[in-house]
């Protein structure tokens, strides 16, 4: 039975944790016509490889692809600001009948003149798939020719989805990585993958692996250079943040340079002491695994009261979580439960069949698990799960809002850090924030002397004392 | 001046099928689906949210690998048969994106079919309008997409004695529900097209409808043929669009006017609208005339020979460029993105001296900034970059808005609009003295 109807053929998408039914189905082609909210191939590239800071990153293609991806994401940098810069190649006409293959290859020779970048990535569009340029051979020669690693990267927008946009920049990391030499400055070296540095995130993470004693040889890809990546080959494991855009990476690596991986999480109080833990667990240290204590202890007493003040003001609400990877979404369930909040919806644009049942397996009986959602059906489940809470992107802020529910940005796009042990009390502070808002206590109908109304207000029913806000 | 360089840095436009968008919305009970993969819909979906802090619906044929060699009709036919049963939709504009032209696909006969198989096809009207990505910009999607809604919908009936009023350009829902206000005071019979006032700033209510309520009635569309005269605001250096068409086919005067920002422009649609109507304009607009010149004599000191730099669409780039030389600026840099001969023909008789750049990306724009000694941008946010980098205070209008409140209620048109304008230039350059004192 399904839960919802409005499209044929969604039917298996939407499931109710305690129902004995089929396996969900997921990692599938969007359904036409029923606005789904995945983006494309080419957007799964940009996500992973935009954050490498001195890189130039060229869109071939026309001049939307450019513009509508142009400093988008919030992956903040400690050093260079090339990667915020938009660059097109902006096909033509012309182009397309006649081939961009020249127009390309002079496009590279005048930005490297004019830009000097450490490496630049060639993006591929849809309009490129059909009409054939050789973006390999165009990218080998400027190489030789410009002196710098120049990689194409295989991101026709209609080849696929975005699973397979982050595919084709794991590709591309993979000719850049192993290409130079480095020593660690510890015995105990790591790189962080999946992590892409929203909003400052990781410069709350990487102090903590630093004082454990650990070096971070490089984070894939928030705020790192391109000679990161470059020795990124030295590190003796990787952390796995991102599963959905990065596992393929971690296994390219393992395969390749032996580096063996851990899934790890940095948000949340759970996940974030979990990653420590785990780190100095695999190195099969005494002192890291005291060291990692000491700083779990630490961290925890310091941020608690602030957290602990800010739970009783949520605990008891309702959390609808609609994430791009199922990474997030499951940690987002774990950062709910430390602030005493139900899960009732969880849904993900790319999670495949090993994360859906994970997701199953850690939420409660009754919560509503959706693959690759639309506006109608989310809002159909918000309504019917009376959610207080959609923790989202910008694309369904205004839909939560429009329904009178309280919302948090937790996508690319945000500008709060919400990792490590800081970001949990950010987390904890926005989430606070909206659900306690008074705005949801406005009336939507006035009251009228003269005419009788309706006195409904925006969060309907719900009714709280105002409480007195946290402080700090 | 066109561009000298080869790549783009930094676009100061967008691509043919966002300006689809901003049309079809303004049609009463309409949805757009764009024919082509699905990041398409999503990245303008999620842009336009930035802008209006609006839910936006795009749908998209998702068109796969298979559809790309196949050809994509079975996909789209799917995405419209969806979009009926989703949105139960009375209109459906369809623009095609780069993939879907290039495979070849033919989307009025693809319509054809469907509407010929589908028995729910049978009450919707569908808009297929033509815009490949690398055609041209966005502009010129919302002059296609326009036209071909006319062409696709007018049907000739006895004369209606109305007055067509095309918006020909990009405006803000606060601009289209000012010259509702001002044509509904004027008193005369009006269709204005697109209508966006509502749909894209939608009152906060109870219920949340599938498509957003308002926009211009479709059976004012069919209509628009039975017109005694087109107005086209905002038209005036776009290649012919759809009041041109009903000019041809049905012998209905058009006036391109450009967009009323400054005295002499808004003069310039309250004459025509008087010639058109055989009304005077109303009185209270009289007054607001008047208020707004007294602003700009009270103005004209703090902004005079401002260096400025305006940019963004053309349409907007001339009435604010013709404002600020009414007020004694200087405007030294005028660029546009799009390449438009008659934009650069507009402006340089409007500002001989200055820099007229059209096909312009943020990187020459920067250039001839810091080449030119400037104390104020103007134009969208995209600019804001550039603003940093340079240290010039940037005042944003237009589209798009990303990082600041109140694009949809910015009011730049007619006196109201224009005192609006000054009002902020002045303040801008103001503020702006007011931090290096500091």
């Amino acid at each position: 039975m399904s839960v919802i109807k409005i499209f044929e053929g969604r039917e298996r998408h939407i499931q109710q944790k305690g129902d004995d039914c089929l396996p969900l189905s997921c990692n599938n082609d969007s359904l036409a016509g029923v606005v789904s909210q995945r983006a494309c191939v080419y957007s799964g590239a940009r996500v992973v490889l935009n954050p490498l800071t001195d890189a130039l990153h060229l869109v071939h293609g026309p001049i939307g692809c450019a513009a509508y991806t142009w400093d988008i994401r919030g992956a903040a940098s400690s050093g260079s600001d090339l990667y915020r810069n938009s660059f097109s190649t902006d096909m033509k006409e012309l182009d397309v009948v006649f081939g961009g293959e020249r127009k390309l290859a002079a496009a590279l020779r005048e930005l490297a003149d004019r830009f000097h970048p450490q490496a630049i990535f060639v993006y591929s569009t849809c309009i490129v798939g059909i009409i054939g340029d050789d973006l390999e051979t165009i990218c080998k020669k400027a190489a030789m020719e410009l002196g710098i690693p120049v990689v194409p990267v295989k991101s026709e927008g209609f080849r696929g989805n975005k699973t397979d946009g982050y595919k084709a920049a794991c590709n591309a990391l993979l000719e850049l990585i192993g290409t130079c030499d480095y020593t660690p400055k510890s015995y105990y070296s790591v790189n962080l993958l999946g992590e892409y540095n929203v909003a400052g995130d990781v410069w709350h993470v990487r102090p903590l692996f630093e004082e454990m004693g650990i070096d971070v040889v490089a984070t894939l890809t928030g705020d790192s250079r391109v000679a990161d990546i470059q020795r990124a080959h030295t590190a003796k494991l990787n952390l796995v943040q991102c599963s959905g855009s990065m596992t393929y990476l971690a296994k390219k690596m393992e395969e390749k340079y032996g580096i063996p991986y851990r899934r790890i999480s940095f948000f949340g109080l759970q996940d974030m002491a979990s990653a420590l833990r785990t780190t100095a667990e695999f190195f099969d240290s005494q002192d890291l695994k005291e060291k990692a204590e000491q700083i779990i202890l630490r961290e925890t007493a310091r941020v608690m009261p602030q957290i602990e003040c800010h739970r009783a003001r949520v605990s008891g609400k309702k959390a609808a979580i609609y994430m791009g990877g199922a990474a997030k979404a499951v940690s987002l369930v774990r950062a709910f439960q430390e602030l005493g909040m139900d899960v009732v919806i969880i849904g993900t644009q790319t999670g495949d069949r090993d994360d859906y049942q994970k997701i199953a397996y850690i939420v409660k009986d009754g919560t509503l698990i959706i693959d690759d959602a639309n506006p109608l059906e989310l809002k159909e489940l918000l309504l019917k799960q009376s959610a207080d809470l959609l923790v989202a992107g910008v694309k369904e802020r205004f839909l939560a809002y429009k329904l009178g529910i309280a919302f948090c940005d937790f996508n690319h796009d945000r500008t709060i850090n919400f990792e490590g042990f800081q970001g949990m009390v950010n987390f904890a502070r926005e989430v606070d924030v909206t659900i306690n808002s008074p705005v949801w206590q406005l009336r939507v109908k006035r009251q009228s002397p003269i005419n009788s109304r309706s006195d409904l207000t925006m969060n309907t029913g719900v009714e709280d004392a105002i409480q007195e806000p946290c402080q700090g | 001046m066109p561009s000298k360089n080869l790549a783009r840095v930094n676009p100061c436009s967008m691509c043919m099928p966002m300006g689809c968008v901003l049309v079809f919305r303004g049609i009463e009970s309409c949805m757009t689906l764009f024919h082509g993969s699905q990041g398409c819909s999503t990245y303008m979906r999620l842009y336009l949210a930035h802008h209006f802090r609006e839910p936006v619906d795009i749908a998209s044929s998702a068109l796969s690998e298979k559809g790309a060699v196949y050809g994509g009709a079975a996909n789209l036919k799917q995405g419209l048969r969806n979009v009926i049963l989703g949105y139960r939709p009375k209109a459906i504009g369809i623009a095609t994106t780069c993939l879907a032209e290039t495979i070849g696909d033919d989307v009025p006969q693809i319509v054809r079919e469907f509407q010929a198989e589908e028995p729910l096809a049978r009450d919707v009207t569908f808009i297929p309008v033509s815009t490949p990505s690398y055609a041209a910009s966005h502009e010129v999607g919302y002059r296609v997409a326009l036209k071909n809604l006319v062409q696709t919908m007018v049907r000739k009936s006895k004369p209606s004695g109305r007055i067509n009023i095309l918006v020909g350009s990009i405006i803000s829902p606060e601009d289209v529900r000012y010259l509702k206000k001002l044509l509904d005071g004027w008193g005369f019979g009006y269709i204005l097209l697109p209508d966006i006032s509502e749909t894209f700033d939608a009152p906060l209510n109870e219920h949340l409808p599938r498509i957003p309520a308002g926009g211009t009635p479709l059976d004012d569309i069919r209509d628009l043929a039975s017109s005694k005269a087109t107005v086209t605001i905002g038209g005036v250096v776009q290649e012919p669009g759809a009041g041109d068409f009903l000019e041809k086919e049905f012998e209905i005067p058009h006036r391109p006017l450009p967009l009323p920002i400054g005295l002499d422009l808004c003069d310039r649609l309250a004459a025509s609208l008087e010639e058109l109507t055989g009304d005077p304009m109303p009185e209270y607009y009289e007054r607001e005339r008047g208020r707004l010149l007294d602003t700009m004599v009270d103005a004209h000191k703090v902004v005079a020979e401002a260096r400025t730099a305006v940019f963004g669409d053309t349409e907007m780039v001339l009435g604010i460029t013709r404002l600020m030389t009414e007020l004694g600026m200087r405007p030294q840099i005028i660029a546009t993105g799009a390449a438009n001969r008659a934009f650069a023909e507009a402006a340089l008789q409007m500002v001989p001296a200055s820099r007229i750049i059209t096909g312009a990306d943020f990187s020459e724009i920067a250039e001839e900034i810091m080449a030119r000694d400037i104390e104020l941008m103007v134009g969208p946010f995209t600019g804001r970059q550039t603003a940093k980098k340079t240290k010039i205070p940037l005042l944003r209008v237009g589209h798009p808005n990303h990082d600041r409140f109140g694009a949809s209620h910015q009011l730049l048109l007619g006196y109201e609009g224009s005192m609006h304008l000054v009002e902020c230039l002045a303040n801008a350059l103001i503020e702006s003295k007011e931090k290096g004192y500091a």
